[in-house]
């Protein structure tokens, strides 16, 4: 019989059989969509991540005391021992660093800002030299003027603050020269930086730019800088670390067997964290649809039975009016093929529901643009591989339509 | 129409024609030692009581099995020698069966049950429909060819199981007792269509029934008992 007719005998079946079609497709389908689901999600927030590590600017590293993940206690206590960064460290790395385009410091805290009797909690709060906002991801103001190399030298009171600060403190009053009081601290706002929406529900909104000099000052000296610095080139970003460590391991007197006891980090270090901790995703993901292919195999092998044995009559026709064993065995792995092949199909459809759906939910939560593609790659080996199972599952009950005796077979009622 | 068809090579040479089943530790010959000729054009039927190994011969005849011993020449082929493959070829291509129980596919229509022969001889699509469709109007079933078997009569669909029979031209149509399921009217009328066919010589036609009437209508009646032939008739030789 040509293959035309086999898939027409086929889809023959399936659809009479519709209920029961698709019953038998589940486990192939849960299995499918599972894949194709996790991997345009993984990609996906792959790709969020990498916009919002890299919007960090990806000729921007960052000089700080201590990495940002710790993995172990003996890190960790060994953490603790190590030499705060402060404002000399900064100068260092300023003069030292030539490849540099940019270098700033900052250092932060979390605190209540009040105007009168209106409040907003947990503003990030952040001393900064005039180069943090063209350093990395680049903020511009909506209004006002950024800090200037002035407002640092003299630790003048004043401070640029996020939207958030302007809609919960000011409303429609027009902050600029108004007075703010942050921890008991009055500062002037000079400025308002652009919105920039949040990452991950977290707003990129509530903070205050102040000079690194004033911060010292309301804050104390104690707590390490961050220092931060963009590379004049991507081509540069490489050398530009290596003369910022060289410049560090210098400072430090440290000789060339001891290790750095500070940290440079970059957005790829970030990425390469997250690539990690979504390997395993992918490996969870791997064995849960390898078992629901397995399952999903076993049930269309055990239907494919049923449906031979349904039509032994069928098969009898079939043989008499001279169908080779061949022909037989075709029909059924081929019948076998299309049923599981149906529900790779509806696991793609299932799969692109939930892209979809988590898109828009986590697009709609959070305010961001959040896509999770399906891609072509994993539609192809998704079908590719229910066929297989499809055909695999189809062998033994095919081979067994295909060896009846047409004699016995027609004798069948 | 003369009496004695004009004989133009033998059809059919079956010789010491045996079939044993072993049933557990028993063997059982269904037929023991069956030898005879058909010849070309003939209207024959093969009658006995159940249990006679008409059956068993039938299957033998259509290629649906082979004997346990002897020889079975169909058109100067050797069958009793032929793998599964080899005999599905045969029957696509000699034997025309048409079923008590008709056998139609049930969820395919009259053209496509027709079809299906066509289908494993690898004829393309275009000459499968028209060759069914010239097939079913020889059985005046030409303004029927999309009904399913459930939505024509019993004789209607006898009629489609006679032209699927006949869409692949073989050399012998063998009908297992194709009145058994039809009322007397309708069966008569499917006993003048095999009359018609033969009359036009369209193949060789072998009959297997158990009743006397049915058997009438042929010109030589085999009688089978016990496996073997008990009597060949000739009418009016």
């Amino acid at each position: 019989m040509p293959f035309k007719e086999a898939i027409a005998v086929a889809l023959h079946s399936l659809r009479a059989n519709k209920l029961r079609s698709f019953l038998t497709v589940l486990g192939i389908l849960i299995g499918v969509s599972s894949v194709i689901a996790v991997v345009a999600i993984t990609e996906g927030l792959d790709r969020y991540i990498s916009d919002q590590v890299l919007a960090l600017g990806s000729r921007s590293f960052r000089l700080q005391k201590q990495p940002d993940i710790i993995t172990s206690n003996d890190e960790w206590s060994e953490m603790i021992k190590r030499k705060r960064l402060d404002l000399r460290d900064f100068e260092t790395v300023q003069r030292a660093c030539s490849l540099c385009a940019d270098v700033g410091a900052s250092m932060s805290t979390s605190a209540t800002v009040k105007r009168g009797r209106l409040r907003q909690k947990s503003v990030r709060v952040m001393g900064i030299t005039e180069a943090i906002p063209r350093i990395g991801a680049v903020r511009d103001l909506d209004q006002g003027r950024q800090l200037v190399p002035e407002d640092i030298e003299a630790s003048r009171r004043v401070a640029v603050i996020g939207v958030d600060l302007v809609e919960a403190l000011f409303g429609s009053v027009d902050p600029m020269g108004k007075q703010i009081d942050v921890d008991g601290h009055r500062l002037k706002v000079v400025g308002v930086a652009e919105k920039k929406g949040s990452v991950f529900g977290a707003s990129q909104d509530n903070f205050i730019w102040t000079p690194i000099t004033t911060f010292r000052k309301l804050y104390g000296p104690r707590n390490s800088i961050t220092i931060q610095a963009e590379a004049a080139s991507m081509a540069d970003f490489e050398a530009a670390q290596d003369q910022v460590r060289m410049a560090m391991r210098n400072r430090r007197h440290l000789t060339y067997r001891e290790k750095d006891d500070f940290a440079i980090e970059t957005g790829e270090s970030i990425m390469e964290l997250w690539q990690t901790a979504t390997r395993g995703l992918y490996v969870v993901t791997l064995v849960v649809t390898a078992i629901s292919l397995l399952i999903g195999g076993i049930v269309v092998m055990n239907i494919m039975l049923v449906s031979v044995t349904e039509r032994i009559q069928e098969i009898g026709i079939r043989k008499a009016l001279g169908a080779r064993r061949g022909d037989i065995l075709r029909q059924f792995l081929v019948e076998s093929v299309v049923l599981s092949g149906f529900g790779g199909l509806l696991g793609v459809l299932g799969a692109a529901a939930i892209s979809l759906g988590l898109a828009a939910v986590l697009g709609g939560m959070m305010g961001l643009d959040f896509s999770a593609p399906v891609r072509p790659w994993a539609v192809t080996l998704a079908l590719a591989v229910s066929s297989v199972v499809g055909l695999v599952a189809g062998i033994y009950p095919a081979s067994r339509a295909a060896a009846l005796d047409p004699v016995d077979a027609l004798r069948k009622e | 129409m003369s009496a004695e068809p004009v004989p133009s090579g033998s059809v059919i040479v079956a010789e010491g024609l045996w079939r044993t089943y072993v049933m557990g530790t028993e063997e059982i010959h269904a037929l023991r030692g069956v030898s005879f000729t058909i010849e070309h054009g003939e209207y024959l039927a093969i009658m006995g009581p159940s249990g006679s190994g008409k059956s068993t011969l039938m299957n033998l005849i259509g290629c649906l099995d082979t004997p346990s011993r002897g020889r079975y020449v169909l058109q100067g082929k050797v069958v009793s020698e032929m793998d599964d493959d080899e005999l599905a070829g045969i029957r696509n291509r000699e034997i025309g069966f048409v079923f008590q129980t008709f056998n139609l596919l049930p969820r395919a229509t009259a053209l496509h049950n027709v079809e299906l022969p066509l289908v494993y001889a690898g004829v393309p699509r275009e000459e499968r429909i028209e060759r069914a469709r010239e097939a079913l109007e020889r059985v005046d079933l030409g303004d029927r060819i999309t009904h399913k078997p459930n939505e024509l009569s019993g004789g209607q669909r006898q009629r489609v199981a006679v032209a699927r029979a006949l869409v692949m031209g073989p050399s012998i149509l063998l009908a297992d007792e194709p009145t058994g399921n039809l009322d007397t009217v309708t069966g008569t009328e499917i006993m003048h269509l095999f009359e018609t066919l033969h009359e036009r010589g369209d193949a060789t036609i072998i009959l297997v029934t158990h009743e006397n009437e049915i058997a009438e209508h042929a010109q030589r009646t085999i009688h089978i008992r016990d496996g073997q032939i008990e009597r060949d008739e000739r009418k009016g030789a």
